[in-house]
Parts: structure tokens; sequence; C-alpha cells
């Protein structure tokens, strides 16, 4: 198997299999653009994922290197969030800062599934929350004026499933 | 908590970029390889060469004037499809992630996210797709305490979420012609009205009618001031689809305007306790071509005299509900089955003189039926389970409530390999041992179980590990 340094934010090298590295699209293409062979010396620097997000990222992307590739988004359909895997809960079980970090790095690594699970993980810690503690939780400043605040509740609380 | 998290997040994000930053400073001007390092590679691939790392952001990528940007390093001046890396702020108004993390909540749920900020309430109500299956329900009563630009503001917003329905719930008359006045643009772009709990009379139906030049679905429900003379004035042949509940005075004459003036209907749905027999033989030869969907619940008088009638005046029925039509017998049921064989959906719950006989009828002659509702038919046993086992077009079949259903009746079920939906709440027979026989039953996407004292926790257990597909409703 051939395989592939990376190299964190802080300068760890993780040496790891160049299949299991691909799973980020940013990585696969960034490999192909440079024209990279498989015998790379160099390790591939991300200056975005420090060292323990990108050990977790890893970890996540060898247990799940041999799933089947994600299906194609519908772009209109509701996703479920119920259905998260036993292994994938508790991979996830870390600190809410964690957390984030796992989404910005699924993002910019462009890794489909994980960035999959870490919203579902995300969007059930806020189901039912009110606004104010949404804002809380993801440190989103309130930016309505108040009446506009006012005017958008009541648009939304008047809306009913059919 | 929380915030303080979040907020560290981004400190070490931004911490990240300056080193980043200076990394691409050094590793420039230390390696000499011919091939390049592979720092210096990323960093042309990304950034061009170095007079792009100060390239201007793409437009789309900019943040609101508002927020105070953070640094975002990796600039793109070629390849379209480079990654950015966010902070998390950046993430959070980034309108490409936004647009992919709201579907992950419900219609219902999106309500509360279009609160938290200005963007999130931009994203999502730039697409209708977020909202559809809601309906606006506007509180009349609170309403008229707004001023008029307010109003005004309300029913652009309206537009702006792409809803073609509307319910008005307290309306008078008066506030129908309000919302004539405020709302131009509903003559167009409202397809369905519903008017709820509503004192409005014939006067402010009929201007609203005049108004909603492009309205094809009408709801009147709990509307006391409307008369039957009312609706002969004001129902339109444009409306294909009405629905009359709990509406005082809707009795057979409502039902002769309704046969009358209503040629394009295709779906009709009444709760009328005074509607007799005799008005469901109005329907004409028109109707009897276009209604495919009638719902008569709880109409207590219809007999089957009234099957006769539907079912000769109306032979195009998909979908026929007598819920609560209680004098309805097994020989209604036998001249349904006869003669609508285009039923994909029948509901007969709460008819609690249906019994066995009724189920046999059922099984032999409405081979493309779908969905059968039989909630409260007290009188099915499990020998109706078994005439019901055999349709194998069957998709959804809800028996909640019928008492006398045992194990040896879902054995027969587990034979139906098409089923999807399935309910047997309030079975109070069902052992937790007949229930685990359901696995069997592999398309199931769809069980209730609720107030199932057979029903235990192993049970559920048991069922979720072996029908990981389907949602089991405890």
């Amino acid at each position: 198997m051939p395989r592939i340094k990376l190299q964190s934010s802080d300068n760890e090298i993780f040496d790891i299999e160049v299949e299991i590295a691909k799973c980020s699209v940013t990585i696969k293409t960034m490999l192909e653009d440079l024209g990279m062979d498989d015998e790379e010396e160099e390790a591939v620097p991300l200056p975005n994922v420090n060292s323990a997000i990108l050990r977790k990222v890893l970890q996540w992307a060898t247990f799940h290197k041999d799933d089947p590739p994600p299906p194609e988004d519908d772009e209109n359909k509701e996703k479920r969030t119920d259905d998260i895997s036993s292994w994938d809960a508790d991979f996830l079980k870390v600190d809410q800062g964690t957390l984030f970090e796992l989404i910005l790095a699924a993002n910019y690594l462009d890794i489909k599934g994980l960035l999959d699970v870490t919203c579902k993980t995300v969007a059930n810690m806020i189901k039912g929350k009110a606004p104010e503690e949404i804002r809380k939780t993801f440190n989103i400043k309130n930016d309505f004026t108040a009446s506009e605040e006012d005017q958008v509740r009541k648009e939304n609380e008047w809306c009913e499933e059919k | 908590m929380s915030s303080i998290s979040a907020q560290g997040v981004v400190e070490r994000a931004s911490a990240e970029l300056s080193k980043r930053i200076n990394g691409l400073g050094l590793s420039r001007g230390k390696h000499h390889s011919s091939k390049g390092s592979v720092m210096e590679r990323v960093t042309n691939v990304f950034c061009g060469n170095s007079s792009a790392v100060q390239a201007p952001e793409k437009p789309s990528r900019l943040l609101p004037a508002s927020r105070k940007p953070a640094p975002t390093l990796i600039r793109r001046s070629c390849k379209p499809l480079q990654p950015v890396y966010h902070t998390w702020e950046q993430l959070m108004v980034d309108e490409k992630f936004l647009a992919k993390f709201f579907l992950y909540f419900s219609p219902c749920e999106r309500c509360v996210l279009a609160q938290v900020c200005l963007r999130w309430r931009d994203v999502l109500y730039r697409s209708p797709r977020y909202w559809t299956g809601l309906v606006p329900v506007l509180q009349c009563r609170e309403l008229r305490g707004f001023q008029v630009t307010e109003r005004a503001r309300l029913y652009s917003s309206l537009l702006r979420r792409g809803f073609h329905s509307l319910c008005l719930m307290g309306a008078t008359n008066e506030d129908a012609l309000d919302m004539i006045n405020t709302f131009p643009l509903a003559s167009k772009h409202i397809h369905t009205l519903k008017l709820q709990c509503s004192s409005i009379g014939d006067q402010g139906l009929e201007s609203l009618m005049e108004h909603l030049q492009a309205l094809y679905e009408l709801d009147l429900a709990g509307c006391n001031e409307i008369t039957e003379q009312g609706l002969w004035q004001c129902l339109h042949p444009r409306i294909v689809s009405l629905t009359l509940t709990d509406c005082i005075n809707v009795a057979d004459e409502a039902v002769g305007a309704v046969a009358q003036l209503l040629p394009a209907l295709y779906e009709f749905q009444l709760q009328a306790y005074h509607v007799t027999d005799q008005a469901l033989g109005y329907f004409s030869p028109k109707q009897g071509c276009s209604l495919g969907v009638l719902r008569l619940h709880s109409c207590w008088e219809i007999t089957n005299h009234g099957v006769v009638n539907i079912v000769h005046s109306l032979p195009n029925l998909t979908v026929l509900s007598l819920s609560g039509c209680s004098k309805i017998t097994d020989d209604g049921v036998e001249l349904i089955a006869e003669n609508l064989q285009k039923l994909r959906s029948l509901d007969l719950s709460w008819c609690p003189r249906i019994t066995d006989a009724a189920l046999e009828y059922i099984a032999c002659d409405l081979n493309q039926l779908e969905e059968l509702t039989l909630d409260r038919c007290v009188h099915v046993t499990d020998i109706g389970i078994g005439y019901i086992s055999t349709m194998l077009s069957l998709q959804s079949l809800y028996l909640r409530w019928c008492s006398q259903i045992r194990d040896f009746g879902l054995q027969h079920l587990c034979g139906m390999r098409n089923l999807q939906v399935l309910s047997l709440a309030g079975c109070p027979l069902l052992t937790s041992n007949g229930l685990s026989s359901l696995i069997q039953l592999r398309h199931l996407h769809e069980l209730e179980l609720t107030n199932c004292p057979g029903a235990s926790r192993e049970l559920f257990d048991y069922l979720k590990e072996h029908l990981p597909r389907c949602l089991v409703i405890e």
C-alpha cells in the first residue's frame, strides 16, 4: 500500500495510506494538481488543521475507508439526523470546541461523510432550542433590530404544518 | 461555556493562519531543489504566485460589511474550486455551507433557525424548498393591532418565502377586506386559502373569492356565519379542491351547490353531521369523471343508501374515506368493493359495524388498494386480517385499537412482503412474542406500536436491530 505523509499545523507528521488520505477531496485534488507520485518523501502540509484534529480525522477516515461512496446529494430533500451509526456517535463524544473544529476540518478537507455526520450531530444539538440559545451555542451575533426581530418572530410563529 | 469554546476555535484558527503566512515566506526562501518543496508547490497551486496572496476575495465569499473579516489565507486566483478554510464565524455565515446545513432540519425547525440572525433568515427565506409542507396561519385578531406597513411587510415575506397557501384564523368580513387592500399580490400568488374559526360572512367570503383569482383550493373550517346561500354565491368553477368542516350551516343544500358549481372538482372533503344520503346523489356526470377523492368524516346520517349514491355517481374515486360514518355496515362495503375498483385508499375507521365479512369483500375486489385504515373497527378479528393479508398491493395498513386482533392475526400479516407502514397502536392482546415476528416485514419503514401492552423495551430494541431502516414509533 503506498503511503503518504501529512503535516499538521503544529508540524506533526502523520504517515498513512494514500487511499485513506484521498477520502479528502482537497488532498486528492492537491495530489493530482501537484503531480505527486506515491513515493513522495516530503510531507503534505495542512496548515489549517492541528494535530489533535488531524488525528481524529484520520481515525475517522481509517474506520470508514471501505464505505461505499456516499450517494449524490438530493438538494431538496430533508436529511435525517437520527441515523448516526453507533461507532460515529461514540467517535463524536467530544467537547463542543472539538466538534466544531472537526466540522471546519471536514469542510476544508472536503470529506463528505465526516461533514455529514458532524453536521447531524450539531443539528441534533440545536434542535428544540430557542434562537437565543442557538446564537449562544454557535457564537452568532444577533444583528436584527428590535422591530425586525419582532417581525421575523411573527412570520415564523405563525407557520404550521399543513 | 459554549460560546467561550467557540471563541477558542476562532482564536486558534487565526493563530494557525498567521503561522501559515509565516510558513509560506520561510519555505519559499529555504528550498532550492529543482522540483521545489511540497510547500512551495502547494503555495503555487493555491496562490498562483506570491503576489496572489493579496488578491481580492471572490465576491461570494465576502463577509457582510458589519462583521470584522478574519483573514482567509488561501486565496484563489486561477482555479474556481480550491478549498477555502473557514473560521467558525465565517462558516456560520457561509451561504454554501448554510444551504446544506439547513437540510438537516424540518420546515418547522427552520422557523426557529430563521430567527437567529439576518444571514440565516435571508438564506432560508430565499428558497421556497425550505418551507414546503408549512402554511402561514395569520391570527387575525392580533394582526388587526399591527400598523398597515407591518401587515404589508408580513404579506411580502410570505411571497419571499414562496408560500402559495394562507390560513386566516378568526377572520371577520373587515379582515377579509383589509387583506384584499394590503395584499394585492395575493390575487396572483395565493392558490390555497383556509378560513378557520372565522366569523366571516357570505359577503367577506365572496369578496375574497373575487380577489383571489389564482385560488383553486378552499378550506372552510368552523365558519358558522357562512350560509348555504353564500356558497351558491361564491363557489367558483376554478376550485378543484374543497373542504367543508364543522360549519354549522352546511347540509344537503351546500352539497347541491358544490355539485352544480364546481364541475372540475377533484377533491371534496366534508364533515357535516346533517348531510343525508340524498345529497350524495347530487353529483353531476362531469364530476363523476373528475372527482377522485371523497372524504366524508363523521357524517353520521349517511347509511348504505348513501353509499349506493356514491358508487353510482362517482365511479372514478381513488380515495374514499367514510371515517366515523358509523351507520355503514358490511353491505355498504360490499357495494364499494364491487363498484369502486380504482380505489387506492380506503378509510373505514370508526365504523364499528364493520366485521370480517367486509374485509373479505375488500380483499376479493379491491386489487389496487394501497392503503387501508380500520382504526376502531372493534369487530375485526384475526380471520379478517387473514383476508387482508392476501392483498399484494397493500402498502399501508392501520389497525389502531382493533381490540380483537391476536398474535395469530400477526402471523398472517407477516406474509405481506410489500407492507411499508403498519400501525397496531392500542391493540391490547398482542404479545411481545407475536410482535417480534414483524421483523419478517423487510420493507417496513414505519411501525406504530404506541399503547401496545405487549411492546416491551426489549421488543423495541429487537425490532430496531432487525429493521434498521424502519421508524418504530413507541
